[in-house]
C-alpha cells in the first residue's frame, strides 16, 4: 500500500473508532435523561438543557477525532 | 465534485508585514455588526425599553448574567461575567455569520493565478488560530487569577501537591488551550464541510435542514465554550477549592 493510501485509511480509522465512544456516551446521557424527565415531568426544562451541555462534551471527543483525521487528510 | 476544504485560511492581501486572511476579515466584519448593534440598542435607552433592540439585548444580557450567577455564585459570576458574555456574543455571531449567503462562495480570483480563488468570506472560528487566541485569553485569565489568589507560593502548591504529578498538572493546565480551542474550531469547519457535502450530493432543500442543525451547534457550542470558561475562572478564582471542585464536578 503507498503511504498516501495509509494516511487515509489512518484517517478514516481516526474519525470512524473515535466516533464510538462518544457515540455511546450520548446515547447514554440522553437515556438518563429521558429516565428522569418521565420520573419528574416537571424538571424536563432543567433536565434537557443540562443534558444538551453534556451532550456536547461528550460529542467534543469525536470532534478531536474529526480533526486529527483532517489534519491526516488535509495536512500531512 | 470538488469540495474546497482547507485548514489553513487564504491570505488575501499584506498589510506592511502583517498577512490578512478571509477569516480575519470576516472577524472584524462580526465586530464593526456587534459594535455597530451595540450603539444602535443604547442610544436611547430608557429604564422600562420602549425600543425593541433594547429588548433584545436585555434579554440576552439576562440570560449570560442568570447562567454566569448560577454556574460561579453570584460573586465570581458578576466578576466574570464581562468577559464571558463578550465571548459568547462574538462566538455566536461569528458562527451564525458562517451560514449567511455569500460566505465561502464569493471567490477573489488572483489575476495573475486564475486558476487560485480565494473566498472573500470565512466563518470567523473556523481558523484555528481565532479559537486559539480565544481560549488562550480564557487560560491566560485563569492562571493570572490562581496566582492573585492565592499568591505565588500557594500556586506553586497547588500545582505540585504530589510532587511526582506536577508534569501531569502542567500538561492538564495546557491541555485545557487545546480542548477549548479543538472542540469550537471542529465543529464549525466540520459543519461547514458537511454543508459543503450536502451541497454537492442534494443541491435543492436538504441543506435546509442542515443549516438548522448548524444553527443549532453553533449556539450549543457558544454556550458550551463560555460556560466551560466560567467554570475554569470560577475555579481558580475560589482560591484553595480545586480538589474539592473537582470531586464534585
Amino acid at each position: 500500500m503507498t503511504d498516501d493510501g495509509l494516511i487515509r485509511l489512518a484517517a478514516g480509522l481516526a474519525i470512524g473508532l473515535g466516533a464510538i465512544g462518544p457515540g455511546l456516551g450520548i446515547g447514554i446521557a440522553v437515556s438518563k435523561a429521558m429516565e428522569a424527565i418521565g420520573r419528574n415531568p416537571e424538571t424536563e426544562n432543567a433536565v434537557r438543557s443540562t443534558m444538551i451541555l453534556g451532550a456536547g462534551l461528550a460529542e467534543a471527543v469525536a470532534i478531536y477525532a474529526f480533526v486529527i483525521a483532517l489534519i491526516l487528510s488535509l495536512v500531512v | 465534485m470538488s469540495i474546497h476544504a482547507v485548514m489553513a485560511p487564504d491570505v488575501l492581501f499584506h498589510i506592511g508585514p502583517f498577512v490578512v486572511t478571509n477569516s480575519m476579515l470576516t472577524a472584524w466584519v462580526v465586530m464593526i455588526f456587534l459594535v455597530g448593534v451595540s450603539l444602535l440598542a443604547t442610544r436611547r435607552m430608557s429604564v422600562v425599553p420602549e425600543s425593541r433592540l433594547q429588548n433584545l439585548m436585555e434579554l440576552i444580557v439576562e440570560f449570560l448574567l442568570d447562567l454566569a450567577e448560577k454556574t460561579a455564585g453570584s460573586q465570581v459570576g458578576r466578576r466574570v461575567f464581562p468577559l464571558v458574555a463578550t465571548l459568547f456574543i462574538f462566538i455566536l455571531t461569528a458562527n451564525w455569520f458562517g451560514i449567511l449567503p455569500g460566505v465561502g462562495t464569493i471567490k477573489l480570483v488572483d489575476p495573475h493565478h486564475p486558476e487560485h480563488a480565494a473566498p472573500l468570506f470565512r466563518a470567523a472560528t473556523s481558523d484555528l488560530n481565532m479559537t486559539i487566541a480565544m481560549a488562550l485569553i480564557v487560560i491566560v485569565i485563569v492562571q493570572v487569577l490562581g496566582v492573585t489568589t492565592n499568591g505565588v507560593r500557594g500556586y506553586l502548591r497547588e500545582l505540585s501537591t504530589p510532587l511526582l504529578l506536577t508534569p501531569i498538572h502542567l500538561i492538564g493546565e495546557l491541555s485545557h488551550v487545546i480542548s477549548l480551542s479543538a472542540r469550537l474550531f471542529g465543529n464549525i469547519f466540520g459543519g461547514e464541510v458537511l454543508l459543503a457535502v450536502m451541497f454537492a450530493l442534494v443541491p435543492y432543500f436538504v441543506p435546509v435542514v442542515f443549516m438548522g442543525l448548524e444553527m443549532f451547534f453553533g449556539f450549543i457550542q457558544a454556550l458550551i465554550f463560555s460556560v466551560l470558561a466560567i467554570v475554569y475562572i470560577s475555579l481558580a478564582a475560589s482560591g484553595h477549592g480545586s480538589e474539592e471542585h473537582a470531586g464534585a464536578h
